[in-house]
């Protein structure tokens, strides 16, 4: 047994941990995230240079061959980081998809133009109804003469507005909530009928709401088999469940230890904060909330890592605890903080907002509770 | 034991619904003057507008289940805009400790809702150790007036108050508690000023304020040079009573509950589904407790008694509550909680249950911290004493 990073790992923890410290200072990131972008090209170009935009796709395909391993590797750097840049989006979501479709033209040229950092993705599944059952799917794509027509509403795409390309999961055949029928497209979002409307999520990303209307596709838009698109998403799922584990991860590690060091610092009743018991042991518990969310994604990661899809049960307690403990520590931070906490200057709120949102984000605490106990 | 409404309670409910329907806000009217007419209006019913003034003071005089029925009736309906600060923190204040001059100078434009208030409290070293606060105040060689200089902060609604009540600090001699002097002045003058303090939801209600050689006629001080801690003490057990909100918690639920309803899940709604259905069931069974404990409290309050233990678990409780909703909504919403900045995306309840979301963070922060009052409760209600104690 050894739960040790090799020795590759730890030189792509440093580098991504020192790209953090050198550009995400909380001012740094309250720029990006007020600009009209959200983000930074120019951090984004860094991230193809340093080979990150590379990572999950294999050395046949010009990638590094990076495991779920090295994604969470990154993404807690990330997570203590609060990058805005869209790499869970185009890297995990957008990556994952491609590297899982048959070999294509199309599918080399677009690994290829996201791992230079010349293209961004986005994976549209969540509709209204939805929640986030990737089978429960209404939207459609008819098929017309040599293509597709597709329509319907897609919610909440991270970073749709930003993405030169959308995959889209959209009903072929059978019922509302049925697993086979679903397909795979590739949606040009400057196409005819395609509208995106763009707005910020509660934590400083981006997301958007994307409409088609009766936007016509050619046949080489289905990516993967007809009807079969669902296998897919699922296993982008499991990985996409394990980096926001990873990054909510990252983001609980700062909160509890911002928090150990502002009541050392902040005196009330002529003691510091961290004289009192009361906060001792809360602090106490955030920690070990803490620790107890990195021994289950550790263990997820590892399973998935070996089992691929039959981990999807340790995936779900990963993520149910990461939402719990997420939320016990966010919310304790704020509270310890006193009215410190609740105000945008300090780095923690942020660090609270950011895991509220992953708790938004394929899947909340109790629907994985519920997977885990199905 | 007896939880039925007398026949007169009952005939005052009914008066209660047909003043608050009657005089309801109509689209398309001028809010501003509806609000001051409103209040005009409710005055006119005597003393509706100052509820819980003393009949003294031209309250209403009502027992304290007509107050119970008060709350539940205005929780289900929009009232004018009103802020606590004046009417609820200030004005018990002077009637207690003001002399006749100040109550006549002050109760009237207070009991209007012309003139706003903000609370100057709070310093940036005396959070829950009120006590520890440092703005200064020198009494003038000639004794006319003091010299204030300092800095408050989270003062809720400064930007836009027109007089402040602040504690300062007259004496660094003797206890902490002694030398605090309560002091009214207006906030539109030179060496008054106010920054903003944007808050999670990105709101700004709460500031810095500044404090450099404003003068405050002697006129001005609440009661005697020193006392301003006794004051400002009775006030804060004022302040903490109403901050339980459960007829609003009852109300939001319901909402909830209708919201939850519309929200699919498979084939039915948010309300089949297991855990959300027994969340929603376990706050409802907690409300519906705290409802009887606030019940019990009020029925002491009318035999006489001074209110009893389970009046102090109101805030910890109610707030604990409010915050339990607000989550729950948000989890109503799912994916949809995320979108922000007006985005109308998903559920129409979406976006403002996440802005109540993280504005209710703050509910266990002010009005007295959670764990400072629980400390208050284990010295005052259990009689422990403990190290590094808070109060
Ligand atoms: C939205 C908002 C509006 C406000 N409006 C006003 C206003 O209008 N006017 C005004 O004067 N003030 C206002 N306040 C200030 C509020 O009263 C203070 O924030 C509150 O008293 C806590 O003080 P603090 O923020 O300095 O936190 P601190 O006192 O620094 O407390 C930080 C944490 O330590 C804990 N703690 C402190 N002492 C102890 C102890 N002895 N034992 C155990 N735990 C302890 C607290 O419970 C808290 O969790 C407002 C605050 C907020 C957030």
């Amino acid at each position: 047994m050894n739960f040790e990073l090799s020795e590759e790992q730890q030189l792509l923890q440093d580098s991504v941990a020192r790209f953090v410290a050198d550009h995400y200072s909380l001012e740094a990131r309250r720029k990006l995230a007020d600009s009209t972008l959200g983000y930074s090209e120019d951090h984004w170009k860094q991230f193809a240079e340093l080979g990150w935009l590379a990572l999950p796709f294999s050395e046949e395909d010009g990638g590094l061959g990076g495991t779920i391993i090295d994604a969470m590797v990154v993404m807690e750097q990330f997570g203590k980081g609060l990058i805005l840049e869209p790499y869970f989006a185009t890297v995990i979501l957008g990556g994952g998809v491609l590297k899982r479709l048959p070999p294509s033209e199309s599918r080399t040229a677009r690994i290829n133009a996201v791992m230079e950092g010349h293209m961004k993705l986005a994976l549209a599944t969540t509709e209204l109804q939805s929640r986030w059952d990737l089978h429960d799917v209404v939207s459609t794509a008819t098929a017309d003469g040599d293509g597709f027509v597709l329509n319907g509403t897609k919610s909440v795409v991270l970073h749709g507005a930003s993405a030169d390309g959308i995959i889209v999961s959209l009903r072929t055949q059978g019922g509302q909530f049925d697993k086979d029928g679903i397909s795979l497209f590739w949606v040009d979002p400057k196409a005819e009928g395609v509208s995106l409307k763009a707005y910020p999520t509660v934590d400083g990303l981006r997301a958007a709401e994307l409409t088609l209307e009766k936007v016509s596709v050619p046949s080489d838009a289905l990516l993967g088999p007809l009807h079969g698109g669902y296998e897919i998403l699922d296993a982008v799922a499991q990985e996409a469940t394990l980096a926001l584990s990873a990054e909510g991860l990252g983001a609980m590690e700062r909160l509890y230890k911002d928090t150990v060091e502002y009541t050392q610092n902040r005196e009330q009743f002529d003691h510091p904060l961290s004289d009192f018991q009361t906060l001792q042991h809360r602090m106490v518990e955030m920690f070990m909330e803490y620790e107890q969310c990195k021994s289950l994604l550790y263990r997820a990661t590892l399973e998935f890592a070996q089992d691929g899809m039959d981990a999807s049960k340790s995936v779900s307690a990963c993520k149910h605890l990461v939402g719990v403990a997420g939320r016990f520590i966010g919310e304790n931070a704020v509270q310890l903080h006193g009215g410190m906490g609740v105000t945008e200057e300090l780095a923690i709120g942020h660090y609270f907002k950011r895991l509220f949102v992953i708790d938004t984000q394929f899947g909340n605490a109790d629907y994985h509770l519920e997977r885990y106990a199905a | 034991m007896d939880i039925e409404l007398s026949k007169a309670d009952l005939e005052f409910r009914e008066e209660v619904t047909a003043f608050l329907d009657g005089n309801a806000y109509k689209p398309g009217e001028d809010y501003a003057a509806w609000r001051l007419n409103w209040f005009k209006a409710a005055a006119e019913k005597g003393g509706w507008d100052v509820p819980k003034w003393p009949a003294a003071f031209g309250g209403p005089g009502w027992t304290p289940t007509q107050h119970y029925i008060w709350e539940q009736e205005t929780a289900t309906r929009n009232l004018p805009w009103d802020l606590p600060f004046g009417v609820g923190m200030v004005a018990p204040i002077i009637m207690t400790y003001g002399n006749a001059e100040q109550q006549a100078r002050f109760l009237p434009d207070i009991r209007a809702r012309t003139v706003n208030w903000c609370q100057g409290y709070s310093e940036p070293g005396a959070g829950s150790d009120l006590a520890a606060l440092k703005t200064k105040a020198e009494l003038s060689e000639d004794g006319t007036h003091y010299v204030v200089n300092g800095s408050k902060i989270w003062t809720t609604m400064a930007h836009i108050a027109d007089w402040i009540f602040c504690l300062t600090r007259t004496s660094s001699e003797g206890k902490k508690q002694e030398g605090i002097t309560f002091l009214l002045f207006p906030m539109k003058q030179d060496g008054v000023e106010v920054k903003p303090i944007i808050t999670l939801g990105g709101s700004h209600t709460v500031n810095t304020v500044h404090f450099t050689d404003v003068k405050v006629p002697v006129e001005n001080r609440i009661g005697e040079e020193g006392k301003g801690w006794t004051y400002a003490k009775g006030l804060l057990a004022h302040e903490r009573t109403g901050l339980a909100g459960v007829s609003r918690s009852l109300v939001a639920l319901e909402k909830l509950r209708r919201q939850a309803g519309k929200v699919k899940r498979g084939n039915g709604s948010l309300l089949d589904d297991p855990s959300f259905k027994s969340k929603l069931a376990r706050l409802e069974i907690d409300l519906k407790a705290l409802e009887y404990t606030e019940l019990r409290s009020l029925a002491r309050a009318a035999a006489g008694a001074q209110p009893g233990p389970e009046s102090s678990i109101m805030k910890l409780k109610g707030t604990e509550i409010q915050q339990r909703i607000a989550l729950l909504t948000t989890e109503a919403a799912g994916p949809f909680a995320a979108p922000w900045g007006g985005a109308s995306v998903g559920p129409s309840f979406a976006s403002g249950g996440t802005q109540s979301y993280l504005g209710s963070r703050a509910y266990t922060i002010y009005g007295g911290a959670s764990e400072v009052q629980k400390d208050i409760i284990a010295k005052n209600v259990l009689g422990l004493k403990a190290k590094g104690k808070a109060s």
